[in-house]
């Protein structure tokens, strides 16, 4: 489909809107209201499967650096520490998840945001990038997942 | 010695109302059941040397089941450390996950570790409330445990009888006959909302000294004084509060894998139990962001990170690197070596 790519996970088709761009740790970014706004990939949501616990642990309106820890997810497969995806400050978390994160799995593009920061995008990636970043890292992805499973 | 057992429920930190439900439904199931003392106190790493949830636990002498939200083996070090003693009461509660057949033949290897001391003669189990997410089987694991507990007891003072004559302490608060230390003449020793005075949140090691060798490369390693020996030169967590909030650096260099922070995310340094490995979440961490390093590099980083914090210099592997003992590699690893190592390979 024109629009976006897809990466294949296995049989699992994950979907990359080409116009978002990407950060590294498997969040997606566009310009939201002059803001940037951020949520999980479709690569990393079917990794996680569903949301069980979505936690901050920083305020809104603070200063982030880039990867400086913001927060931890518990899912029913995996649990993860969350990173600041740019350096930036955050202005607003997605109240909605707070309420229920579920919100992720219903649609991780669009009503399942996670926040929104200011900030220069930096060193984020296109689509088009981002499905060579995962592309890459997929044999190691594996090993992660069946070193568990 | 008491002839009850005593159920403790150690609350979660935060307000997760699953959780809650699922502390009270246990609690609920079991208040009313005769031989049980059941109590609630919030999250056992948490509370301090005043608080009355530890005096409490230090008050009860007899066998004990505790339920909290660690692993087993971080929880049942956790209370040697606090002085409350007691055997490993091994639990029969499986989590429900499917165990690859090749982690079931490990078999506990003798402990190599240099042991508690001063052991009471008493057990004392600990259950993962992460294990299931309804009460049912913790219900019946109590009772199990319960059973348990009173016919140990039986067989011991069926012993005890046979072998000398009955002996009569006096004055001791052991000796009066009294079957439950939580209480003073019949009532409650502490209230319920002592009991559960929320403890501000805590950051310490935990050792397991059934794997401790006392190699002393943690005290070694650690440069913030968390570290000391203990009258009888054992390693002892001296100065808990001097340790630095999210660091589990001592925790990667032990070469034992000895020291457990039982809040930290991956569960080999949470204090999994051995051979567990199927039944965990995946740790997306380094996935989502977080920097790779072998465990030796990581410890030093993040090290070099709180002494910084600190005002101090970052010393890198300058100081108190560990001198891995030469002999280590004779010893057949056993299931949590493999499970450290395997985390220490996932280069991502």
């Amino acid at each position: 489909m024109p629009g976006e790519l897809t990466f294949m996970m296995g049989k699992f088709a994950a979907v990359l809107p080409v116009d978002f761009r990407y950060a590294r740790n498997h969040m997606w970014c566009r310009e939201h209201e002059g803001r940037l706004r951020f949520g999980f990939t479709s690569y990393a949501v079917r990794l996680m499967k569903d949301v069980y616990f979505l936690d901050w642990t920083v305020d809104t309106g603070t200063t982030l650096l880039l990867k400086q820890h913001i927060g931890h997810i518990e899912t029913s497969k995996a649990q993860s520490d969350l990173f600041a995806p740019i350096a930036g400050r955050l202005v607003e978390f997605n109240k909605e998840l707070l309420r229920d994160p579920s919100g992720i799995n219903v649609d991780n593009y669009g009503p399942g945001w996670l926040f929104d920061m200011e900030g220069e995008i930096g060193d984020t990636m296109t689509a088009e990038e981002y499905f060579q970043f995962l592309d890459a890292g997929w044999e190691t992805t594996q090993r992660i997942l069946k070193g568990h499973v | 010695m008491s002839s009850r057992l005593t159920v403790v429920v150690s609350q979660a930190q935060g307000k997760n109302p699953a959780k809650r439900a699922l502390e009270e439904s246990i609690v609920a199931a079991l208040i009313l059941e005769s031989g049980l003392d059941v109590s609630v106190v919030p999250y056992l790493y948490d509370l301090h040397a005043e608080h009355t949830g530890r005096m409490f636990l230090e008050g009860v002498k007899g066998d004990m089941c505790v339920l909290t939200w660690n692993f087993p083996r971080a929880s049942f070090w956790l209370l040697d450390r606090d002085g409350i003693r007691g055997h490993y009461g091994e639990s029969q509660l499986k989590p429900a996950v499917d165990v690859d057949e090749d982690e079931e033949e490990a078999e506990a290897q003798p402990a190599k570790g240099i042991g508690s001391v001063e052991v009471p003669e008493r057990w004392i189990y600990c259950l993962d409330l992460r294990d299931f997410n309804n009460h049912e089987p913790f219900v019946q694991e109590v009772r199990r445990i319960a059973a348990e507990c009173r016919e140990r007891r039986a067989n011991t003072q069926a012993a005890k009888a046979d072998a000398k004559p009955v002996m009569v302490t006096l004055g001791s608060v052991l000796g009066n006959g009294a079957v439950n230390h939580t209480e003073i003449n019949g009532k409650p020793r502490f209230t319920p909302e002592q009991l559960l005075t929320p403890p501000n949140r805590r950051w310490y090691p935990v050792i397991d000294y059934s794997r401790c060798t006392n190699c002393m490369e943690c005290l070694d390693f650690c440069l913030f004084g968390v570290y000391g020996v203990d009258k009888l030169d054992r390693i002892a967590v001296e100065n808990q509060d001097s340790c630095k909030k999210g660091c589990p650096a001592c925790s990667r260099v032990c070469p034992e894998q000895a020291i457990m922070f039982p809040d930290y995310k991956t569960p080999a340094i949470a204090g999994a139990p051995v051979g567990a490995i199927g039944g965990l979440k995946i740790d997306l961490t380094k996935l989502f962001g977080g920097d790779v390093k072998d465990a030796l590099g990581q410890a030093v980083l993040e090290r070099d990170r709180e002494l910084v914090a600190d005002g101090r210099e970052a010393v890198g592997m300058a100081v108190g690197i560990p001198r891995r003992q030469t002999g280590k590699a004779d010893g057949p690893k056993d299931e949590l070596d493999n499970l450290m190592d395997q985390l220490d390979s996932l280069d991502l």
